[in-house]
């Protein structure tokens, strides 16, 4: 990001004081992040540059340093790619959804037509309380043909068929996290300046063309942070079709990236699954980076 | 044996723990030779540990603490092997820090080797003379056929049979089947009554290689250079187009196994037979218990009228994992806990164990009557097939990995795509890529 400098004053050299403070109150952060950050990170990427050699069928097995040969692999490797593709398309639909829904939610809420905002407020997120697993049983229960309350209509339409799994999920995890979104997008909402609505409706501006002209503009980085908090989780995608998979047949033990991994690492090819967490997390960067980017100009002009 | 809905998914908190600092496991080249290394006893007082996913198995080990203050053995469980126990052990045996012993089901041990996660214990006390003790395909598993070599001891096994409800096969005039044939047209009969002969499981892949290995169909051969591979092969053929025709005609369910739907299809009487093995007597049990006093078991339905043959089904061993200071102590309690009757007795008590060894198929808890099952001696029926059981079954060094891959396959199929040699097809495609991703040399 290129940032316009802002003129600044030259700031003098002060010497750092309190140095012993610093890094005191520092220490129990850095150890953390050092221990349970960037060495897992350093050392799934030193992982993945390692390939596997023995001699004979039970030979024991050595790790040697085999270059990029792991990555080759990762691009060869169909299921991983699908799996990606699968998430993509989930993403496409239920991330503009979803936060459709947020933001038509935090709307209302912050609209003064309503009532019982107070109850509204904890009702719409209630379900982001519910653990992910807990909630995709209480699903996979719903949709199930035999068990489910609505066993007239689920024995008719197969919700966890092999076309519709996929949108079953993306019901759940819509389910689970409009309100937390919304609540991101309804606090921003709460941060604009009470005057400017003043102003509009002194202006004759109805409810209607305030939160379409005013209110959805100013929030406009508050749902561009929940797009790319989307966008992650999306890619990132386990729990959910991983509790589906004791429902329905449909879920692949390769559904999404993340599943594709574990399993990967289950075998264990523990080389080829951090070669996969690698692509999986840059890729991830990359989606968000430029999402980042494209959203920015816009707002830019 | 398997994961109930509530250990799922504390292995899925689990699962989604280790997903967030990224999967980092590293395997060290390290470890000593692969011969049976002198197997001495330690001094002074020793303390192992043992992880198995048995329930009840802290009672037992109970037993040999009281008896052998010198040794304490302590108990740590976890889910069951493949819902993430191995995959602790794999990353615990690169840290280092195994537990000395550890559950490890037959199909496993070939991975757990070419891991290098196994301890030889062959020359430890009483081990080799043990093995007339074991029945004969167990022994062949835990020593891989080769002389001098004893990786694990045969804890228990999976003889399979056919169970049925008895009053609802009386009712509708049905003989019982004995051969795959007579099975198949009593398939159509129960589905004109409305009902399901049973259901066709897609994750038990281990249940299908149980009926291939009925059918003399061998998955693995390992010729001592290189590996074959072989879930394509004839034998397999003949079971995935039989229960493909079953699958295509509408003629089993197809619900997910050891799920709430499925116990369901069982307690309402939708579906009629479980071809299974020994243990799970326990699971139509605890799942439809409605239906108590209407079961009976028989013989597997044979492919030629007039032979005897049985697949297995499961079954683990206790193994010594690579690392133990102490081969010697906890050779001598995997010895005590499978073949001694005291605790063959408790882990049948605790667990319905069924015994891998010839003398504990007449234990006497092994000859009851079984009230679920009209008071029927279930077991005789077991013995019979234990014995039966082909010897030369081998396992493949990445059987997670060819679980999973067949599974998915057959998965497509219960969605309406595909066969089920399809999915034996992709299978073996991707073990054998999976195989020499390990570098592990096969015949291609």
């Amino acid at each position: 990001m290129t940032t316009t400098s802002v003129p600044r004053l030259k700031a003098r050299r002060v010497p750092v004081k309190h140095k012993k403070a610093i890094a005191i109150f520092l220490a129990p952060f850095a150890v953390l992040f050092a221990a349970f950050y960037l060495l897992p990170i350093g050392w799934a990427i030193f992982q993945s540059l390692l390939v596997v050699e023995r001699n004979g069928t039970f030979g024991k097995p050595t790790q040697v340093f085999g270059g990029l040969s792991q990555y080759v692999l990762v691009f060869q490797n169909e299921a991983f790619w699908s799996s990606v593709g699968r998430v993509l398309l989930f993403g496409v639909v239920q991330v503009p959804v979803m936060l459709g829904f947020a933001l038509l939610l935090a709307l209302l809420l912050d609209s003064p037509l309503v009532k019982g905002k107070k109850f509204f407020r904890l009702a719409f997120f209630v379900p982001y309380a519910v653990p992910g697993v807990i909630a995709a049983i209480m699903w996979g229960y719903l949709y199930s043909p035999n068990l489910s309350p609505f066993a007239a209509f689920t024995s008719n339409v197969d919700l966890l068929a092999p076309e519709t799994v996929l949108w079953s999920i993306a019901n759940v995890v819509t389910w689970i996290y409009v309100g937390y979104n919304m609540l991101i997008i309804y606090s921003a909402l709460l941060a604009l300046p009470s005057e400017i609505f003043e102003a509009a409706r002194l202006d004759g501006a109805n409810q209607w063309q305030i939160a379409w002209s005013i209110k959805i503009p100013l929030v406009a980085p508050a749902i561009v942070l929940t797009a790319i908090f989307s966008i992650i989780g999306t890619l990132q995608l386990l729990a959910e079709p991983q509790v589906f998979r004791s429902f329905t047949s449909s879920v692949s033990s390769t559904f999404t990236p993340n599943m594709t991994v574990y399993a990967t690492s289950a075998v264990p090819n523990v080389s080829l699954a951090a070669a996969m967490s690698v692509v999986l997390a840059i890729a991830t960067f990359i989606m968000s980076f430029t999402f980042l980017r494209l959203t920015q100009r816009k707002g830019d002009k | 044996m398997h994961l109930n809905n509530s250990k799922r998914i504390v292995a899925l908190g689990v699962l989604a723990a280790l997903s967030l600092t990224g999967c980092a496991a590293g395997t060290s080249g390290s470890g000593g030779s692969d011969a049976a290394a002198d197997c001495a006893p330690s001094d002074g007082k020793v303390d192992l540990t043992y992880t198995s996913w048995i329930p009840g198995i802290d009672k037992v080990v109970d037993i040999w603490n009281k008896e052998n203050p010198d040794i304490q053995v302590t108990v740590q469980t976890g889910p069951n092997g493949n819902g993430g126990t191995y995959k602790n052990f794999f990353n615990q045996l690169s840290a280092g820090n195994a537990p000395d012993l550890g559950q490890i089901e037959y199909d496993a041990l070939p991975n757990f080797r070419v891991q290098d996660g196994l301890t030889n214990i062959a020359s430890c006390a009483n081990v080799s003379e043990s093995k007339g003790d074991f029945i004969d395909w167990t022994w062949n598993q835990v020593t891989f056929g080769e002389d001098d070599s004893v990786y694990a001891i045969p804890q228990d096994t999976g003889p399979m049979a056919m169970y049925y409800r008895k009053d609802l096969f009386e009712k509708a005039g049905i003989a019982v089947p004995t051969t795959w044939d007579e099975y198949a047209a009593a398939a159509k009969t129960i589905r004109a009554e409305g009902g399901y002969i049973t259901n066709f499981p897609q994750n038990d892949v281990n249940w299908f290689a149980g009926l291939v290995w009925q059918a003399d169909g061998k998955w693995f051969e390992n010729d001592g250079d290189k590996w074959d591979v072989s879930l394509d092969g004839a034998e397999s053929e003949k079971v995935a187009d039989y229960w493909q025709n079953l699958i295509s005609d509408d003629l089993v369910s197809k619900v997910p196994a050891w799920t709430d739907e499925w116990n369901n299809a069982y307690n309402t009487g939708s579906d009629w037979t479980w071809i299974s093995a020994v243990w799970g007597a326990n699971s139509i049990s605890s799942g439809a218990p409605d239906t108590s006093g209407n079961w009976a078991v028989a013989p597997m339905p044979q492919w030629n009228a007039g032979e005897n043959k049985a697949g297995n089904w499961g079954g683990s061993s206790t193994a010594v994992l690579k690392g133990s200071d102490h081969p010697y102590e906890a050779a001598q309690f995997a010895l005590w806990l499978n073949t001694s009757d005291e605790a063959l007795t408790a882990l049948n008590q605790e667990a319905n164990l069924y015994p891998a060894t010839k003398d504990g198929l007449k234990l006497p808890v092994l000859a009851e009557g079984v009230p679920f099952y009209g008071d029927q001696k279930i077991y005789d029926t077991f013995a019979e097939a234990a014995n039966e059981t082909n010897a030369d079954f081998t396992w493949g060094p990445t059987m997670t990995q060819t679980y999973s891959d067949v599974a998915d396959g057959f998965g497509k199929v219960l969605g309406g795509s595909g066969t089920l040699n399809d999915a034996l097809k992709t299978g073996q495609e991707k073990t054998i890529a999976a195989l020499t991703a390990a570098a592990i040399p096969v015949n291609e």
